[in-house]
């Protein structure tokens, strides 16, 4: 590649490397989007109870990806994700109970509100300077007190009876693999937005306030609007994503998004998969769903096992399974090639 | 009015008690210990069952003290051990992360072993009358020790000289160790005193009310929002900033409402740090 990029390219030539290169950068979400299409077919037919498994896994590799977007590329630890899908999704249902919108737009309303908290809580970060830890305290009390307003406002949100989405749940709850499908997409277009962010200006941006703040914004980057941004475009998929679960599994309850159901599991699998990698939360939802099927018998053992696989990821494999798996094959393969800069490193 | 200030300074010193150990963890060894309250838990069942076998109250309760300082030496001395080679930021996450683990150990052993577990301890006797307002005897000693304790330790880092160590530490690391102070050495301490300390509130805790197993992740909110609120490294911003939410709960659940109550609270802990980032006597 440094070769090559020396010496003029024939149009055709160079045409064609862009078509390698944007091959190349799409393929894993290809793979990804193939591997998740054929799999109902050859493995689980349409039982229920391992579609429903599988939807929830999708959903929470969904939350992972937009909290890599969050944390992973512009380091502000959003500790709300649950709160954020659950304006989302209570959102939708408050929206669509008290008005006649049609279902497209209560989603709408619900993921553009989620959006326009999140961008608000990065905004008071950034003005307030807050840093990680402050971002993730000031956040974690955000989701603190929403989970008290769920569970107060008994009227609008039925406190912990929860409500029932009768509206286009019926559709989406009966038709379990073509709610299946539905997540695959919303996962892909998730994928698809976290990568063309990464290869456009916007990603140059993340990885150079991320390597060094101070840095960044003596090169010229506007560190406060690239965060501001990562949080809103993540903010919005959380939002998406929990407004869509709301309506697929028909019932919503304070729990559904609740801080230790949500945001702890998210932080496990992204720190598994690898922050800030591609992959890294699709691969972690995956695994983190098989060991969750496995272990239904015994909550406490599945807690403890949760404990001792993140005490063992952050001590054995700081950059996540993935970053290990890569580093392995490189070493094996000694390929070279690769593609370095989209790669990311915590270091 | 009166009845109401009394009831949230009450409140406040075990919040106070409660944001010390987090506080002093958090200053010397830059680890916010998100394992705080799974160890005052841990602390409250060891007590209970050393109680179940007949042992006076006293001894019960000092074993469960020593069992969660215990607990805390155990997990400075392995895990904490590749945290304190990071620096900065990478230190506080690292931290973070594994205490979250040990959190979720802790809270699986616990609930799988002793579902049912819960610390009581009953102190019958009549209401003692305080500025006019009839107050129960279990608070009464709560708020004592955690005010006894809370002098200690001002005493402690004002005036031994070990203590003098352990603020030098928390000023300059290197500057300490010039010095001839072990940094390593006081942490281990601290960390040790932290889970004292855990065990103290776990017991004042239970004088009011059953501490049950799974309080723990509420606990560890709480501390952590009182040790924000009250600046993260200082003992006596942990006690005001305890006192302080203490009372703006008690006054919120006597005026406003229960439902609001925990919301206002949120709000005031948030508005602090936001006012305030290093907190009501943060340096």
């Amino acid at each position: 590649m440094k070769a090559v990029s020396e010496q003029p390219l024939g149009e055709s030539r160079r045409g064609a490397r862009v078509a390698g290169y944007a091959g190349r950068t799409l393929l894993p979400i290809l793979a990804v989007a193939a591997i998740l299409v054929v799999l109902p077919p050859l493995w689980f037919g349409d039982s229920t109870y391992t579609t429903s498994l599988a939807v929830r896994a999708l959903v929470f590799a969904s939350y992972g990806v937009a909290f890599n977007l969050i944390f992973g590329c512009t380091n502000q630890l959003f500790l709300c994700m649950g709160a954020l899908a659950g304006i989302g999704g209570y959102g939708t249902a408050i929206s669509m109970d008290r008005t006649s919108l049609p279902i497209w737009a209560g989603i709408a309303v619900g993921t553009a509100s989620a959006a326009l908290v999140g961008g608000v809580l990065s905004w008071i970060a950034v003005r307030r300077s807050l840093g990680v830890i402050f971002t993730g305290i000031v956040t974690l009390v955000f989701s603190l007190a929403f989970a008290n307003l769920l569970l107060g406002q008994r009227d609008l949100t039925g406190s912990e009876t929860g409500l029932v989405l009768t509206d286009g749940a019926v559709r989406l709850a009966d038709d379990r693999v073509g709610g299946y499908y539905l997540f695959v997409c919303l996962l892909v277009v998730c994928l698809l937005v976290f990568r063309v962010l990464q290869l456009s200006h916007v990603g140059w941006a993340f990885r150079a306030l991320r390597d060094d703040e101070t840095a960044a914004e003596l090169a010229g980057v506007d560190v406060a609007r690239y965060r501001i941004y990562a949080a809103t475009v993540g903010s919005a998929m959380f939002g998406l994503t929990g407004a869509l679960y709301a309506y697929s599994s028909g019932f919503i309850s304070p729990a559904t998004y609740a801080f230790d159901q949500v945001d702890v599991r998210v932080l496990v699998l992204v720190a598994f998969g690898g922050l800030g990698s591609l992959l890294g939360p699709v691969i972690g939802a995956g695994v983190f769903a098989i060991l969750d099927e496995r272990l239904t018998t015994s909550l406490e053992l599945r807690e403890i096992l949760y404990g001792v696989f993140v005490i063992a990821i952050f001590l054995g494999f700081r950059k996540g399974v993935v970053h290990a798996c890569v580093a392995l094959y490189k070493r094996l393969f000694r390929s070279g090639g690769g593609e370095p800069a989209l790669e990311t490193s915590r270091e | 009015m009166t009845s109401v200030v009394l009831d949230g300074i009450v409140l406040g010193l075990a919040f106070g008690l409660l944001g010390v150990g987090m506080t002093l963890v958090y200053g010397l060894g830059g680890v916010i210990n998100l394992a705080y309250g799974q160890i005052v838990v841990f602390g409250a069942i060891v007590t209970s069952l050393v109680m179940e076998e007949g042992t006076s109250t006293l001894l019960a309760a000092a074993v469960g003290v020593l069992a969660a300082a215990g607990v805390c030496v155990l997990l400075d001395l392995t895990l904490m051990r590749p945290v304190y080679r990071q620096h900065g930021e990478e230190r506080i996450l690292l931290g973070l992360l594994l205490t979250l683990g040990v959190a979720f150990v802790i809270l699986g052993l616990l609930t799988w072993r002793y579902p049912a577990g819960a610390l009581y301890i009953n102190i019958s006797g009549e209401p003692v009358s305080i500025l006019g307002v009839p107050m129960a005897v279990g608070s009464i000693w709560a708020s004592v020790i955690a005010i006894a304790v809370g002098a200690a330790l001002l005493l402690f880092f004002g005036l031994t000289t070990f203590g003098r160590g352990v603020r030098s530490v928390v000023q300059d690391e290197v500057g300490a160790r010039l010095v001839g102070i072990n940094p390593s050495f006081v942490r281990t301490v601290v960390f040790a005193l932290s889970g004292a300390l855990a065990g103290i509130v776990a017991i004042t805790y239970s004088m009011s009310g059953p501490l049950t197993v799974n309080a723990g992740f509420e606990l560890t909110t709480f501390a952590l929002i009182v040790a924000v609120v009250g600046g993260l490294g200082s003992v006596a911003g942990a006690f005001m900033g305890g006192v302080l939410l203490g009372i703006v709960n008690s006054m919120s659940a006597h005026y406003i409402g229960q439902y609001y109550t925990s919301i206002i609270l949120l709000g005031a802990a948030a508005l602090t740090i936001l006012i305030r980032p290093r907190g009501l006597l943060g340096r």
